[in-house]
C-alpha cells in the first residue's frame, strides 16, 4: 500500500487537502442552509398514468444527453425475483428496470427476461451492469479484467434478458478514478455500441463517489452515472457538486441508495417518503431506482411523485436524523494518501468498529494482524497529517486498536 | 471452560475500552474456526479479508442487500495464485442458519446448472463453482485457469468443504413438495416479503410444469396458530374481503397481482398454489402436499 501511494504522496497530499477544504465548505454550507435545496421547479413535466383503473401522477425528467424521458422514480430489481411485482411496476408506469449481470447469480436478469417477453421493446428501458475482477483493497482492476471478458458477460446478460440490446450498460461498482478510464472497458463499450448491443454507456459507484463522478465527467466516455446519494452521506455536498458538474456536461444521473441498503441493513431511514423527496429535490438527479420488494413499498415509493415538496415536519425529521453522528468509517477514502506511513486507515477503522461496536475481538484481531502495520504505529509522526472527513481522531483510534496485536490469539478465542 | 473464555474476553474488552465496560456479545462463541486450505502448487496471494453485515457492501456492492435479507453474518475471502499466473478466489459466506444459507444459495442457483456432489449441494460453471454446506455458502471463482479450470475448482472446493467440516442437508421440508411435475432444483427459500407481501414473511416454494401448465407450490411455517390466522386475514383484506372467523381449512384468495391463490391451513403449516387456475388440479396438489407434510412428521 505504501509503495503504491509513495511516489505521488506529495502531490496527492496537496490535492487531498484542497479536496478537504472544499469538503468542509460544502458540508458547512449544507448544514447552514443547503441541506435542503430551494424548491424544485414546479414546471416539471408530469403525466398521469392509468393502471388497473387507478390514476397515478408521474414526474418525468430527461436522462441527460440520452434524451430518454423517464419517471423520476423507477425500479431497482436486485432484491426481488417476484415477476408479478416487476410486471405491476411496469404496468403502473415505471419505465426503467435496473439490474446487473451479477445479481442473484444471473437469475435477476432471467426473471426480468420472463416479464418483458412479449412486451414491445420500446415500452421499457433496461439498465444492467457488468463487473470485472477488482482488487478489493485498492479498487483497481486486476489481471483477467479484459475487453473479451466484459463482452462475454454482456452477451450472457442479453441472453438471460432475452433482448438484443440493453439501453444502459454500466461498468459496475467503481471506486477509483483509474478504473473510470480503464482501456479494456472503454474498448468493450465502443464495440458493444457499434454492434448495437448497448445504447448508452454508464458507470456505477457506491464508494468514493465524487472522485469517480468527476473522473467520469472528465473522461467524456459516459452517458449515464449511477451513484449512491442520500442525506445520510457525510459527503453528500461533494456528491451533489460532482453530480451538478456531470449533469451540466449532459450526463444522465441515476440515484441509488436513497433509502435502503448502504452500510446498514434496510430500511436505513425512518421516513422513506421524505428521503426519496430529499434526493429528488436535486434537479440534477434525473431518476432514482429504489429496490422495493412488496406491492405496498411500490405504492409508497411511486406515490412520492404526487408531490415532491418536502413538508416542514419532514424537513425537521430529516435534519434530526442527519445530525446523528455516525460511528462508522464512511469509506470515503479521503484519508488514503494523507498518512506518511501509507497505513490502510479504512481497514484499521473497520477493526476499531469490530472492537467497540461489534465487540467481536477475534474478528478485530484477525484483521489487525493481517494488515501488517509497523510496530510503533502512530507514535513517531508528531502531528498526524490525516484529516478524516467525519472528524475521527484517526491516530488515536489506530494506536488503540493496534494493541490487539499484543494479545495472545488463544486468549481472545 | 466456556465461562472462563467469556471471562477472559470480558477482561480484555475492559482493558481495551479503558473502563467503559458493558456486556460482551457472545454471538461468535459457538463459531467454528475455519481455515482456508493449502493446495499444492498454489499460494495465498494476499491477506484473508473479512466482511460483516455493515461492510459486505464494500465487497459486493448492491448485491449485498440480498445477502443481508438472508441473515448474512460474515464473509471471509482469500485469493490464491500459481506460477502460471492463474488465480482462484474463495469466498465463504456464513449465514445465521443452514436454511438462510440455502435461501441465498437457491436464489443464485440456476436450475439447469451442472450439479456436483460437494457439501450439501453444489454446481460448476465455467470459472465458477458454488456450493452450500450447513450455514455456509461458498463461491469459488478462477481466472486464467485454462483447460484445467474444472479440475482446479473441484480440488479447491473439496478441500474447503473438508475444512468446513459439515456437509449439512437440504431443509427437510423440501421433501414434502409433491414430486409430480416438479422442476428439478427449482426449490427456493424466500426469507422476506413472500409474494410481495410483508405479512407472509418467509416461504419455501418450487416450480412445476404439468401438461403445459406452469405454476408454483409454496409452504409457509408461521410461528403459531395466531400468526397463521393473521396471515389469512391480512391476505383476505388485500382483496377487500373480511375473514373474521378464520379456522383451519382451505381459502381461495382472488389476489389482484397473482391471480387465484388457494391456501390450505392445517396445524403449523400454510401451503398453497400460485398460477394454477384449474380447481381440480389445485385440489389434487394441495392434497398431495398435505400427504407430504404428514409423512415428514
Amino acid at each position: 500500500m505504501s509503495t503504491a501511494d509513495g511516489g505521488r504522496k506529495g502531490r496527492s497530499m496537496r490535492k487531498k487537502l484542497i479536496g478537504r477544504r472544499d469538503f468542509i465548505k460544502s458540508t458547512l454550507a449544507g448544514f447552514g442552509g443547503l441541506f435542503f435545496l430551494p424548491s424544485i421547479d414546479k414546471k416539471q413535466e408530469m403525466k398521469i398514468a392509468e393502471a388497473k383503473g387507478k390514476e397515478r401522477k408521474f414526474v418525468y425528467r430527461t436522462l441527460g444527453k440520452t434524451g430518454l424521458k423517464i419517471p423520476a422514480i423507477n425500479m431497482g430489481v436486485m432484491l426481488t425475483d417476484n415477476p408479478n411485482l416487476i410486471r405491476e411496476a411496469l404496468d403502473s408506469g415505471v419505465l426503467l428496470l435496473d439490474t446487473a449481470h451479477a445479481y442473484m447469480g444471473g437469475r435477476n436478469e432471467e426473471v426480468i427476461g420472463g416479464v418483458i417477453k412479449g412486451r414491445p421493446r420500446e415500452s421499457y428501458f433496461i439498465g444492467s451492469k457488468v463487473n470485472l475482477p477488482q482488487d478489493r483493497t485498492t479498487g483497481l482492476y486486476m489481471e483477467g479484467a479484459t475487453t473479451e471478458e466484459f463482452l462475454k458477460k454482456l452477451d450472457l446478460s442479453l441472453k438471460r434478458l432475452g433482448v438484443d440490446y440493453v439501453d444502459i450498460l454500466y461498468q459496475h461498482g467503481i471506486t477509483r478514478k483509474e478504473s473510470v478510464a480503464f482501456e479494456p472497458v472503454l474498448k468493450a463499450f465502443d464495440k458493444a455500441k457499434k454492434d448495437g448491443k448497448i445504447r448508452f454507456t454508464g458507470i456505477s459507484t457506491h464508494g468514493n463517489e465524487p472522485e469517480v463522478i468527476h473522473a467520469a465527467t472528465d473522461s467524456k466516455a459516459y452517458d449515464v452515472i449511477l451513484t449512491a446519494y442520500n442525506f445520510k452521506q457525510k459527503h453528500y455536498g461533494e456528491v451533489r457538486n460532482a453530480i451538478a458538474k456531470a449533469s451540466q456536461a449532459g450526463i444522465g444521473i441515476v440515484g441509488m441508495k436513497a433509502i435502503r441498503g448502504g452500510y446498514q441493513q434496510p430500511p436505513t431511514v425512518r421516513n422513506i417518503t421524505a428521503s426519496l423527496k430529499w434526493i429528488l429535490q436535486d434537479p440534477n438527479v434525473h431518476t432514482i431506482v429504489p429496490g422495493f420488494t412488496t406491492f405496498e413499498q411500490m405504492e409508497i415509493d411511486l406515490s412520492v411523485m404526487e408531490d415532491l415538496t418536502l413538508t416542514e415536519p419532514e424537513k425537521i425529521e430529516l435534519q434530526k436524523e442527519a445530525s446523528i453522528r455516525g460511528s462508522y468509517c464512511q469509506g470515503c477514502r479521503q484519508c488514503l494518501g494523507q498518512c506518511l506511513e501509507g497505513l490502510p486507515i479504512p481497514d484499521l477503522m473497520r477493526a476499531y468498529m469490530y472492537t467497540y461496536d461489534y465487540r467481536n475481538l477475534p474478528l478485530a484481531q484477525d484483521l489487525v494482524l493481517t494488515l501488517n502495520v509497523p510496530s510503533r504505529v502512530c507514535e513517531d509522526c508528531g502531528q498526524c497529517p490525516v484529516k478524516c472527513s467525519i472528524g475521527f481522531d484517526v491516530s488515536r483510534k489506530i494506536r488503540d486498536v493496534a494493541r490487539l496485536r499484543e494479545v495472545p490469539t488463544e486468549f481472545i478465542g | 471452560m466456556m465461562k472462563k473464555r467469556y471471562l477472559a474476553n470480558g477482561l480484555l474488552f475492559v482493558y481495551l475500552i479503558s473502563g467503559l465496560a458493558s456486556p460482551l456479545w457472545a454471538s461468535n462463541s459457538d463459531r467454528k474456526t475455519f481455515t482456508f486450505p493449502e493446495v499444492t502448487g498454489w499460494r495465498q496471494s494476499g491477506e484473508i479479508q473479512t466482511f460483516l453485515p455493515k461492510t459486505l457492501f464494500e465487497y459486493i456492492n448492491g448485491g449485498a442487500d440480498l445477502y443481508l435479507t438472508y441473515d448474512f453474518q460474515e464473509l471471509k475471502v482469500v485469493e490464491y495464485s500459481n506460477e502460471k499466473k492463474a488465480s482462484v478466489t474463495i469466498e465463504v459466506y456464513r449465514h445465521r442458519t443452514s436454511i438462510h444459507a440455502f435461501g441465498i444459495y437457491s436464489q443464485e442457483r440456476l436450475s439447469d446448472a451442472n450439479f456436483v456432489n460437494i457439501g450439501t449441494q453444489g454446481y460448476i460453471e465455467e470459472n465458477v463453482l458454488n456450493f452450500m454446506a450447513g450455514p455456509y455458502y461458498v463461491k469459488i471463482s478462477g481466472i486464467n485457469t485454462g483447460p484445467e479450470d474444472r479440475e482446479i475448482l473441484l480440488t479447491f472446493a473439496k478441500k474447503v468443504a473438508e475444512n468446513l467440516g459439515e456437509k449439512g442437508t437440504l431443509p427437510s421440508i423440501l421433501s414434502s413438495f409433491p414430486e409430480e411435475g416438479k422442476k428439478k432444483n427449482s426449490e427456493k427459500f424466500i426469507n422476506k416479503n413472500f409474494l410481495g407481501y410483508s405479512f407472509l414473511h418467509s416461504a419455501f416454494n418450487a416450480d412445476y410444469s404439468l401438461s403445459g401448465k406452469e405454476f408454483k407450490l409454496f409452504v409457509i411455517e408461521p410461528a403459531d396458530k395466531t400468526e397463521c390466522k393473521n396471515m389469512i386475514q391480512k391476505y383476505a383484506e388485500q382483496t377487500g374481503k373480511t375473514e373474521k372467523n378464520v379456522t383451519e381449512g382451505r381459502y381461495l384468495i382472488p389476489d389482484p397481482h397473482h391471480g387465484e391463490i388457494e391456501l390450505h391451513w392445517q396445524g403449523a403449516h400454510l401451503w398453497g398454489t400460485v398460477g394454477l387456475n384449474d380447481p381440480d388440479l389445485r385440489s389434487r396438489y394441495l392434497k398431495l402436499f398435505e400427504e407430504g407434510l404428514q409423512k415428514r412428521k
